[in-house]
C-alpha cells in the first residue's frame, strides 16, 4: 500500500471512526474519547521523542497546562469553550518555548529526568495556586455531548497525525532526525539544533494542551493529581514506542492496540490486567525493538527469523 | 536552634538510607548504562522479604538483611542473565521501557502475593531513643543509617580492592578493552546487576523498619534514587551517600519550614541545580 492506496485506506478508517457515535454504544464512545486523546498525546510525544530523539517523560506538563488553561478561562473568566481551548494551548506552547531552551540542553537520561521533575514541580505549583483551586481543583460547567467530544478528539488526532506527516517530509523533520542520529554532526552541517528542538517541543505542547483542554471540559472536574498524572507520561511513551517511534502512523496504531488490550484485560481479568500489560511491554521491546510498524515488513523480509535477529542484534 | 538540629539530624538519618537506595541504581547505571526503572520495585521486594522473615519466622530485621540480600542477588542475577542481557545494547529508550515493564510486573505480583496493606517492620526496640543534649536520636533509624554507611564502605572496598571489583570498574570504563583483557561481560553484567539488586534489598529492609512498605512505593523510590545517583556521581559509592544526605536534609527542612507538598519540588530543584552547575557530567555521559 503506497501513495494513493494508503491515503484511501486512511480516509476510510477516519470515516469509519467518525461514524462511531452514531453506530456504537455509549460506553464505546467514552472509551473512544480516552483512546483518541491518549493517541494524540503519543503522537505529540513522537515529534520530540521519536523524530528528535529526546525522550521526554514530562509531556503531561503540557497536557496539564492545557487542562488548567481551559478550566481557568471557563470558570474564572466565563469564556466560551473555544476561547478556553485557545488559552490552554497558548499556555502549553508558552511553557514549551520558555522551558525548552534550558532543558533541551540536557541529553539522554538527564533530559528524561528533568522533564519528569518538571511535571512533578508543575503539579505542586498548581496545588498551591489559588486561581487554580489549589488541591481541590476546579469544576467546569456541565455539557452533555459525548458525540461532540468524540468528534473533536478524532479531529485533533487527525490534525496531529497530519502535522507529523508534514514533519516527516519536511526539511524540519530531516533536521530533527539528524539531531537524533548525531546532534554534533547535525550542528556542523548547519542545522539550527536549539531552535528546531524547541519548535518540536512546542508542536508536541500544542497538541497535548489541546487534548488536555478537551478532556477537561468532557470530564468537567480537574485537580492537580489528574491533570499532571505521572502515569500518563509513561503511558504515552510506551504506546509510541510500542507502535514505532519516529514513524507517522506507528504511535497511533500502537496506542489504539494497547488501549484496546488494556480495556479488554481490565474488563475480563481485572486483577492481572496490569501484570499482562507489563509483560507485553517487556516482550515487545525484546522481540520488536523498532515497533509494531516494522513487524509487517520485517516478517515479510525475514519470516520468523525476524524475532531471533532482533534479539541477536541487541544482546550482549 | 534545638529544633533546627533535630530536623537536620532527622534528615541525615533518613539521607543515609536514601543513599543506600541510590547506591545500587548508580552502580547499575554506571557499569551497564541501564537506567533501571524497576529499582524501586526491587527495594520494595527486599522490604517484603525482611518483613516476612521478621513477622513469619521471628528473625530480627537486621539479622534478616543478609538473607534478603542473598535472595535479591539471585533475582537480580537471573534478571540480567536471561532478560536484560538480551537488550543491553539496544537504545536507551528500550532499556527504560523494559525496566518499566518489569516494574509493573513486580508491583502487581507483589500486590497479588502480599496484598495492598501497609506493612511496617516493628521490632520491640523500634520506639527506643537516646537523648543527647536535648536532641532525640531514634535508635532504629540510627542503626539503619549505620548499616547503610557500612554497606557503602563495603561496596567501595570491594570495587577498589578485589579482582572482581576491578573487572566491574574496567567494564564500566571501556567494555571492549575489558573484553580484550579477559573479562567476560555476561558474567560481570549479571554480577553487577545482582549486587545492585542486593543493595536495593538491604535498603528495602531498612526502609521497612523506619517507614512503611506497600507494593506501590517503588515508583517514588526509583525517582529519589535517580536524583541521588546523579547528585552523588555514578562511580563513587561514598559520593552517592553524600548525595543521599543532601536530599534527606533538604526534604526534612522543606517539610518543617516550608510545606510538605514541596518535598518533591525540592528534590528535583536540587537536581536541576546540579545539572546546570556541573553540566559536563550530563553531556559526557549522554
Amino acid at each position: 500500500m503506497r501513495g494513493r492506496g494508503l491515503f484511501l485506506a486512511l480516509a476510510a478508517a477516519l470515516a469509519a471512526l467518525a461514524a462511531v457515535p452514531w453506530l456504537g454504544s455509549e460506553a464505546l464512545v467514552q472509551y473512544g474519547i480516552n483512546a483518541l486523546l491518549v493517541a494524540t498525546l503519543a503522537q505529540g510525544w513522537n515529534v520530540v521523542g521519536g523524530y528528535a530523539g529526546y525522550a521526554s517523560f514530562g509531556n503531561s506538563v503540557f497536557y496539564g497546562l492545557g487542562t488548567y488553561g481551559t478550566a481557568i478561562a471557563m470558570t474564572r473568566f466565563h469564556l466560551p469553550f473555544g476561547a478556553g481551548l485557545a488559552a490552554g494551548a497558548a499556555l502549553g506552547v508558552a511553557c514549551a518555548l520558555l522551558l525548552g531552551p534550558p532543558i533541551l540542553r540536557l541529553r539522554g537520561p538527564y533530559f528524561a529526568i528533568a522533564t519528569l521533575g518538571l511535571s512533578a514541580a508543575m503539579s505542586a505549583l498548581f496545588a498551591n495556586l489559588p486561581i487554580a483551586g489549589k488541591n481541590i481543583g476546579l469544576i467546569l460547567p456541565l455539557y452533555r455531548g459525548d458525540a461532540l467530544f468524540y468528534e473533536l478528539s478524532l479531529g485533533l488526532l487527525a490534525l496531529a497525525t497530519a502535522a507529523t506527516w508534514w514533519v516527516s517530509r519536511s526539511r524540519f523533520g530531516a533536521g530533527l532526525v539528524a539531531i537524533r542520529e548525531n546532534e554534533d554532526a547535525a550542528r556542523v552541517m548547519g542545522v539550527n539544533a536549539t531552535l528546531w528542538k524547541v519548535l518540536a517541543l512546542a508542536l508536541a505542547a500544542l497538541s497535548s494542551a489541546l487534548a488536555g483542554g478537551i478532556h477537561a471540559y468532557w470530564i468537567t472536574f480537574i485537580d492537580p493529581a489528574s491533570a499532571f498524572d505521572p502515569t500518563l507520561n509513561v503511558k504515552m511513551v510506551i504506546m509510541a514506542v510500542f507502535g514505532g517511534p519516529g514513524t507517522v502512523l506507528g504511535p497511533v496504531i500502537g496506542s489504539f492496540l494497547l488501549s484496546a488490550v488494556s480495556e479488554v484485560l481490565a474488563s475480563r481479568l481485572s486483577s492481572v490486567a496490569s501484570l499482562f500489560y507489563g509483560l507485553v511491554v517487556v516482550l515487545a521491546v525484546v522481540f520488536m525493538p523498532r515497533g509494531l510498524v516494522d513487524l509487517g515488513p520485517g516478517l515479510r523480509r525475514r519470516g520468523w527469523r525476524y524475532f531471533a535477529e532482533n534479539v541477536r542484534r541487541h544482546r550482549l | 536552634m534545638l529544633l533546627f538540629v533535630q530536623i537536620v539530624l532527622n534528615g541525615v538519618l533518613l539521607g543515609g538510607l536514601y543513599g543506600l537506595m541510590a547506591l545500587g541504581m548508580g552502580l547499575v547505571w554506571g557499569v551497564l548504562n541501564i537506567v533501571n526503572l524497576a529499582h524501586g520495585a526491587l527495594i520494595m521486594l527486599g522490604g517484603y522479604a525482611v518483613y516476612y522473615l521478621y513477622a513469619g519466622a521471628g528473625v530480627d530485621p537486621f539479622a534478616a538483611l543478609p538473607v534478603a540480600m542473598a535472595g535479591m542477588f539471585c533475582l537480580g542475577w537471573l534478571l540480567q542473565r536471561f532478560l536484560l542481557n538480551a537488550i543491553v545494547r539496544s537504545a536507551l529508550l528500550n532499556t527504560l521501557l523494559v525496566t518499566f515493564g518489569l516494574d509493573v510486573v513486580m508491583t502487581y505480583l507483589a500486590q497479588l502475593a502480599f496484598s495492598a496493606d501497609l506493612r511496617t517492620i516493628n521490632p520491640p526496640y523500634a520506639g527506643n531513643h537516646l537523648d543527647v543534649a536535648g536532641v532525640t536520636v531514634p535508635l532504629a533509624p540510627l542503626a539503619a543509617f549505620a548499616a547503610a554507611l557500612l554497606l557503602a564502605a563495603a561496596l567501595s572496598a570491594f570495587l577498589a580492592g578485589t579482582r572482581t571489583g576491578r573487572a566491574i570498574r574496567a567494564t564500566a570504563q571501556n567494555l571492549t578493552a575489558a573484553r580484550l583483557h579477559g573479562v567476560d561481560p555476561k558474567r560481570v553484567y549479571a554480577l553487577t546487576f545482582g549486587i545492585g539488586a542486593a543493595l536495593a534489598g538491604a535498603a528495602g529492609g531498612l526502609y521497612g523498619v523506619v517507614s512503611q512498605i506497600t507494593p506501590y512505593v517503588g515508583v517514588t523510590l526509583t525517582a529519589k534514587s535517580f536524583v541521588i545517583a546523579i547528585l552523588g556521581g555514578l562511580d563513587r559509592p561514598l559520593g552517592v551517600i553524600v548525595g543521599g544526605l543532601a536530599l534527606g536534609v533538604a526534604e526534612t527542612t522543606t517539610a518543617a519550614y516550608l510545606d510538605p507538598t514541596y518535598i518533591n519540588v525540592v528534590g528535583f530543584g536540587l537536581l536541576v541545580l546540579v545539572l546546570v552547575s556541573r553540566p559536563s557530567q550530563a553531556f559526557e555521559r549522554a
